[in-house]
């Protein structure tokens, strides 16, 4: 498809662009700026409700909002550089917005970095008209814990409604009243409790909407943004780390068109304070009789790991998290299996290579014309930014199919006389995508896509929503550490437990009661503390350099924000390593120099980037169909989906910020499921079986196919495979 | 809320061809179910009949005259003011209903029977003063008619 | 009376038969026409509606025929027909005497526009404060459906919920929608991407009824009405300082003089004549001496403002001009939407400088910076709403200049209490104008 280009004047400069171009890029591209507040092309299309961008167009006798408008061949603009009329165009709108605005830039955090501030001070009046009372009201008004509403700063660019209604879809945050009356609202004064509601910061072209953590921390100019990627999630969204003092004091994002269009959820925007949380663990600890524990240098807790890994003579298992970085699994893994022959590691799931084959980005999602959403897990809750992609094709025009039970619909989809299986075959831009536990890591998709003909579909693949950040980056590099192999040990010497989500998690607590002894890395003391016999101090993915890979099979890029408050792990690994003989070294552009060579074809780190590309795809495709399905469920009852909630994990567990995120002790139901027991949306039931049965509230959820019943990890107690739920 | 609400919204959504658009039919229904005026139940109430989120109905009907967000009184007599019912005496007719009620414009009586508004150009001009009460034009009304108007509104 | 025979297009027949009654309106005619056009060929209506030179009733003016024969072509989407009943315009209560006294006639057009749109779909958004009109338009309806003539039409009748802004087209098509009723930026314009995205064509009431006598008649013979660029007749509202205030259905080109002197019966109370609002509350305004115009468009523009929707306000010598124009700033404050930043700040910056003005706490520099914000306002909001404010005071200033001036010169109003505008309480004053007061 060729682009047709055209011609525009701006301000008597030449461009060729192409058709359809939007004249504010137009005119970024002639070297010129059109001030805008409201325009932001990510929302949708252009509103012209701000009246900044005021230009004369030729032949058209009034100025013209020429966001709203695209490139045409022959066209010809002027901006406020050489036309009169539009400069008092843009006087006059500079001047309204200013009217009722309290002009408070140096109590507001905007300051500095604030298109409004920036524009009054370049193009506007020295002194205001206006000498009436200005329009004043409380302030701020809690959005949400995160989020602070200064209404008086507020222009009613309607960025952030724009937002909340036409991207997140999730309705919350409106405009009510009318005209200038109108204010930037949630229902009641309830808190926005949504998981992108954080975007709205970013959004807001003034200092309307703040963010709570950020308030009266830092200015523009004794700050510095570190490019580096969110480690909460296999998406890996691009980031900017706001650093003052040494400091996380925030968190942008950094807009990766491909994998995060520049959205962020709320956990990746707010949960950073965790790195200062309280039971910060800053230094090695020791266990002294049962629950006690006792600070030591690191010369002696070096001696005491090197003690426990000698003991163990080999029988060592490692627990790993999946947030560990490409190089930390890759150096822990040869100190483990070539010093000590320790290969047994344990991740939280499996991964596969076998999706290699039907990569895509992300973003194709958005072009794509069908999609098939396999298993009952929220996207949202697994992937975030994968469930804005999802909204943003259908809106496109996209259908997307939720096929039930992932294993169970994988199976039948793959058989050639199933109806959507029929359409995904056909179509050129079809996507796939597992949101479920218990993927094979992919390899059941991969079958699955395979079997539908995608290999040869360059604009049709498949998105397997792992459970950890960088599960697939570890798993290759602990694989490439060494090519011996050996079976689980039978009795545990020892427990390697890496990270806090390892730490954390209910099966890893269980090997650590079969072990005979246990080292723990983790970043807080409540993780830790109990059933340690070594504790090394955890670093955060803001305290790391290396590589994570995503969901898609991106390799991207971490920068070290923050200095960690203990020597990070690739440091005192590679220490270990010296006493057994291990070169491993602690530095991670040398760690993925040595690893490059072996998975990633060479690929110098410095060419990572600050916005990775996608690798092409691979060749072989592979992959094994889950097996057969379970029966159905018995009589009235459900079956149970569990699933790990976004606001979830040791992190968010730390942020105060975020715990009215964290999901309500509630049961979903579909309206069929909920009308056939006689429930009403909110009423209290009992969910459960003969054995255990406990008390959730009922929420309705039309969007949930029957014959399920949905609940959070949380709140699920023990509970697993069919349930039964009644009213009290 | 009365029985069969939902289904007598979706029953509006019908008439087009997206049901977000029946969301003012069923205010005003939400809002005549609620005694005349729109609490927060009743925004959850019309946002569970068509899909939307409370906030997204508090957000339309706060942009309209007619939606109350407050409660009202069992009457409503509205004065229109704008010009043409202005020039012929409209403020007059105004402070007659103040004077017998009691209240000011936006006012409700104490005894929750009448709720004293002023409105904009009620498209009555040719015949002004305007003034509607419970939704019906009297065109024209003077200061001499207001006694006997809510004498009949209080009668009735 | 002058000497023109008076000519009724959309109100004929409405003194001597109940034309809300389906029988009668079938014995004069009614209806005939629908079966007429139906046998034509849709474009052969829209050709009779180019000829007939009928211009949009509701304050722009845009011709019909050309309105609807921009309609986008095999976009494999529904077209709407919208029919514009919002009426809110202060001064404009003719749609409303059309709705309650000749329905049928309205219901007609709608019908053989549909028929000239391929359109199966109407709806009529109808103002909701007209709650009479509603009823009566409801029964014609009903009346319509029994008597089988909607031939596959459906036509909705859709209750507004007060807001000036959703007479806009692109506002109405928002509320419709069930949003805010926030007007969009054009283009695209409705006729492209109107109701759902959908090619929509978008009239008022008094357009859509004059439809079936241009059926019966032909476009020649309409165009023949009134005068050049202004053909046919209006239902002009007439009202104010004016013996006989009402709609008077007259041939364009009629001068004021004639409204208001022959038909309204001249000033009342022996008040002398002071100004003339000739086209609804946004347009600029004439003095007594520019009565001699004629009311059509061209007449209207070459007096320095427009014809608009067609309603006359009369004003003696009793107004006081400040007040005149704080209280249109007023309306024009209350109904702004909110969208644009002119209109929703300049409406309520013009408020307090007028009311400064009036209340003798103005100095000269005061009308200099009104005139300003209004020039600020002009031709830069996202829709007319915000001219249709700036005009009309902006012409008040220019046209009664002294009298503005003794304002701020007095320290006050010169009608010391006797405007027959002193003190009048606008909606706007009713409502807080913040939402949430600061706490002492």
């Amino acid at each position: 498809m060729s682009v047709e280009l055209v011609t525009v004047v701006i301000d008597d400069r030449e461009v060729q662009v192409a058709k359809g171009t939007g004249i504010v890029e137009t005119a970024l591209s002639a070297g010129i700026e059109i001030p805008v507040f409201c325009y932001e092309p990510r929302l949708g299309p252009a509103v012209g409700a701000c009246r900044m961008c005021l230009c004369e167009v030729e032949g058209m006798p009034k100025l013209q909002a020429v966001c709203t408008m695209t490139a045409q061949d022959g066209m010809v603009v002027r901006t406020a550089q050489t036309s009169a009329k539009a400069a008092e165009g843009q006087d006059a709108t500079l001047e309204f917005i200013l009217v009722n605005h309290p002009l408070d830039c140096p109590v507001c955090d905007k300051g500095g970095e604030c298109p409004l501030q920036d524009l009054t001070f370049r193009w506007g009046p020295g002194n205001t008209r206006m000498e009436f009372e200005k329009r004043t009201v409380e302030k701020p008004i809690p959005v949400s814990p995160a989020i602070a509403l200064d209404r008086e700063r507020c222009i009613l660019c309607y960025r952030c409604t724009r937002f909340s209604e036409s991207v997140a879809e999730d309705g919350q945050l409106v405009a009510v009243n009318r005209g200038a009356s109108s204010v930037i609202a949630t229902f009641e004064d309830q808190p926005y409790r949504a998981p992108f509601s954080g975007n709205v910061i970013e959004l807001c072209p003034v200092g309307a909407l703040t963010s709570t953590q950020y308030r009266f921390l830092g200015r523009p100019w004794e700050i510095q943004n570190v490019p580096t990627v969110c480690g909460l999630c296999p998406v890996g969204c691009n980031t900017h780390a706001t650093m003052r003092e040494g400091k996380v004091r925030r968190m942008l994002s950094r807009n990766h068109p491909e994998v995060d269009e520049g959205w962020l959820c709320d956990k990746g925007r707010f949960a950073f304070t965790h790195l200062y949380a309280r039971d910060r663990i800053t230094d090695p600890l020791r266990r002294v009789r049962q629950r006690g524990f006792e600070e030591l240098s690191w010369d002696d807790a070096l001696d005491e790991a090197e003690r426990l890994l000698r003991d163990a003579q080999g029988r060592i298992v490692t627990a790993l998290s999946g947030s560990e970085t490409v190089e930390q699994a890759y150096a822990l893994g040869k100190l483990l299996r070539r010093g000590l022959g320790a290969h047994t590691a344990v991740l939280p799931e499996e991964t596969s290579s076998a999706l290699d084959a039907f990569r895509l980005p992300l973003s194709a999602i958005r072009d794509a014309e069908l999609v098939a959403v396999l298993g009952d897990e929220p996207v949202a809750e697994r992937a975030p930014i994968v469930d804005l992609w999802l909204r943003a094709a259908r809106r496109a025009g996209a259908r997307i199919e939720h096929t039930g039970d992932a294993a169970e619909s994988c199976r039948r989809l793959a058989d050639g006389r199933d109806a959507l299986g029929k359409r995904l075959r056909e179509s050129e831009r079809a996507i796939l995508i597992w949101s479920a536990e218990e993927g094979s890591g992919g390899s059941h998709l991969a079958a699955l896509a395979s079997k539908l003909g995608f290999g040869g579909k360059p604009g049709s693949g498949a998105f397997h929503l792992p459970a950890t950040p960088n599960g697939r980056g570890i798993a290759d590099a602990w694989a490439a550490c060494c090519d011996d192999e050996a079976d689980s040990p039978e009795e545990i010497g020892l427990l390697v437990v890496s990270g806090d989500e390892a730490a954390a998690d209910p099966n890893v607590r269980a090997l650590a009661e079969r072990a005979e002894r246990v080292i723990v890395t983790s970043m807080f003391q409540g993780l830790a503390v109990g059933w340690a016999d070594l504790v090394l101090p955890g670093t955060s993915y803001l305290e790391r350099d290396g590589t994570y890979v995503n969901l898609e099979g991106r390799l991207q890029r971490l920068r070290r924000a923050a200095i960690p408050p203990a020597p990070d792990e690739l440091a005192w690994i590679s220490k270990l390593a010296e006493r057994f003989e291990v070169e491993v070294p602690p530095y991670a552009a040398a760690v993925f120099a040595e690893l490059s060579e072996l998975i990633y074809d060479g690929l110098p780190f410095g060419e990572v980037g600050e916005r990775a590309e996608l690798r092409t795809r691979s060749e072989a495709p592979g992959g094994e169909l889950p097996g057969e399905f379970a029966p159905a469920a018995a009589n009235g009852e459900l079956r149970l989906v569990r699933y790990r909630p976004l606001f979830s994990g040791p992190a968010v567990e730390r942020v105060p910020e975020l715990q009215f995120q964290r999901p309500s002790p509630e049961v979903e139901l579909a309206p069929q499921d909920a009308e056939a027991r006689g429930i009403r949306n909110g009423e209290a039931v009992t969910v459960g079986h003969a054995e255990a049965a406990f008390e959730l509230r009922a929420r309705i959820n039309a969007s949930l196919r029957t014959g399920i019943a949905r609940i959070a990890n949380e709140h699920a107690g023990d509970l697993g495979g069919f349930v039964e739920v009644t009213k009290p | 809320m009365m029985e069969g609400f939902a289904e007598r919204v979706q029953e509006l959504a019908m008439q087009y061809p997206d049901p977000r658009s029946a969301i003012m039919p069923a205010l005003h229904l939400a809002q005549v179910e609620n005694g005349g005026w729109l609490s927060p139940e009743s925004f959850e109430e019309v946002g569970a009949a068509l899909g939307l989120t409370p906030a997204y109905c508090q957000a339309i009907a706060s942009f309209y005259d007619m939606y109350h967000l407050a409660p009202t009184g069992k009457h409503l007599v509205e004065v229109c003011t704008n010009i043409s019912c202005a020039l012929v005496g409209a403020q007059r007719v105004l402070e007659a209903f103040q004077q017998e009620l009691g209240v000011r414009p936006g006012e409700t009586t104490e005894d929750g029977e009448v709720t004293l508004r002023t409105m904009e150009c009620a498209g009555g001009c040719g015949w002004a003063p305007v003034v509607v009460v419970d939704h019906r034009y009297r065109e024209p009304t003077t200061p001499e008619d207001v006694p006997a108007v809510l004498r009949e509104l209080r009668g009735g | 009376m002058g000497s023109r025979e008076r000519v009724q297009v959309v109100l004929a027949g409405a003194d001597e038969h109940d034309l809300t009654k389906l029988a009668e309106f079938r014995k004069a005619g009614g209806y005939k026409m629908l079966a007429k056009a139906r046998k034509l060929e849709p474009q052969a209506i829209v050709e009779e509606l180019l000829t007939s030179g009928l211009r949009g009733r509701g304050g722009a003016g845009f011709p019909m025929g050309r309105k609807a024969s921009f309609l986008a072509k095999d976009t494999g989407k529904p077209v709407y027909l919208v029919v514009n009943a919002d009426e809110s315009e202060p001064g404009d209560f003719k749609d409303r005497e059309i709705m309650f006294r000749v329905p049928h006639r309205l219901l007609e057009g709608c019908l053989i526009t549909a028929h000239a749109i391929d359109s199966k779909h109407v709806f009529i958004y109808l103002r909701g404060e007209y709650s009479h009109e509603f009823e009566v338009l409801r029964a014609a309806l009903d009346e319509v459906r029994d008597a089988g003539l909607l031939g596959g039409v459906t036509i909705v009748i859709h209750r507004g919920a007060g807001a000036y802004i959703c007479g806009e087209e692109t506002a109405l098509l928002e509320s419709l929608e069930g949003k805010r009723g926030q007007p969009r930026s054009k283009p695209p314009f409705p006729a492209v991407q109107g109701l759902y995205a959908s090619p929509t064509l978008i009239n008022n009431v008094e357009t859509v009824a004059t439809v079936p006598a241009i059926v019966e008649h032909g476009g020649d013979w309409y165009a023949a009405l009134g005068v050049e660029n202004s053909a046919g007749t209006r239902v002009f509202s007439l009202s104010g300082n004016v013996v006989n205030g009402g709609n008077y259905e007259l041939e364009l080109g009629t001068s004021l003089y004639e409204l208001i002197y022959r038909i309204g019966g001249g000033i009342p109370d022996g008040r002398k004549l002071k100004a003339v609002i000739p086209g609804g509350s946004s347009v600029p305004v004439l003095t007594a001496g520019e009565i001699q115009y004629p009311l059509d468009f061209d007449s209207m523009a070459e007096a320095g403002t427009m014809l608009g929707s067609g309603a006359v306000i009369v004003i003696d010598d009793r107004c006081c001009m400040v007040q005149l124009g704080l209280r249109v700033a007023q309306f024009y404050q209350h109904e702004s939407c909110g969208k644009c930043t002119p209109c929703r700040e300049g409406t309520r910056w013009m408020v307090q400088i007028l009311r400064a003005i009036e209340d003798g706490r103005a100095d000269h520099r005061d009308l200099d910076l009104l005139l300003d914000v209004c020039d600020r306002i002009l031709g830069k909001c996202l829709c007319p709403l915000g001219d249709a404010a700036a005009m009309p005071v902006a012409s008040y200033v220019t046209k009664f200049a002294d009298e503005y001036r003794q304002h701020v010169e007095e320290g006050g109003c010169p009608f010391g209490g006797q405007s027959s505008l002193e003190g009048v309480f606008a909606p706007v004053d009713q409502h807080a104008e913040v939402p949430v007061e600061v706490p002492a």
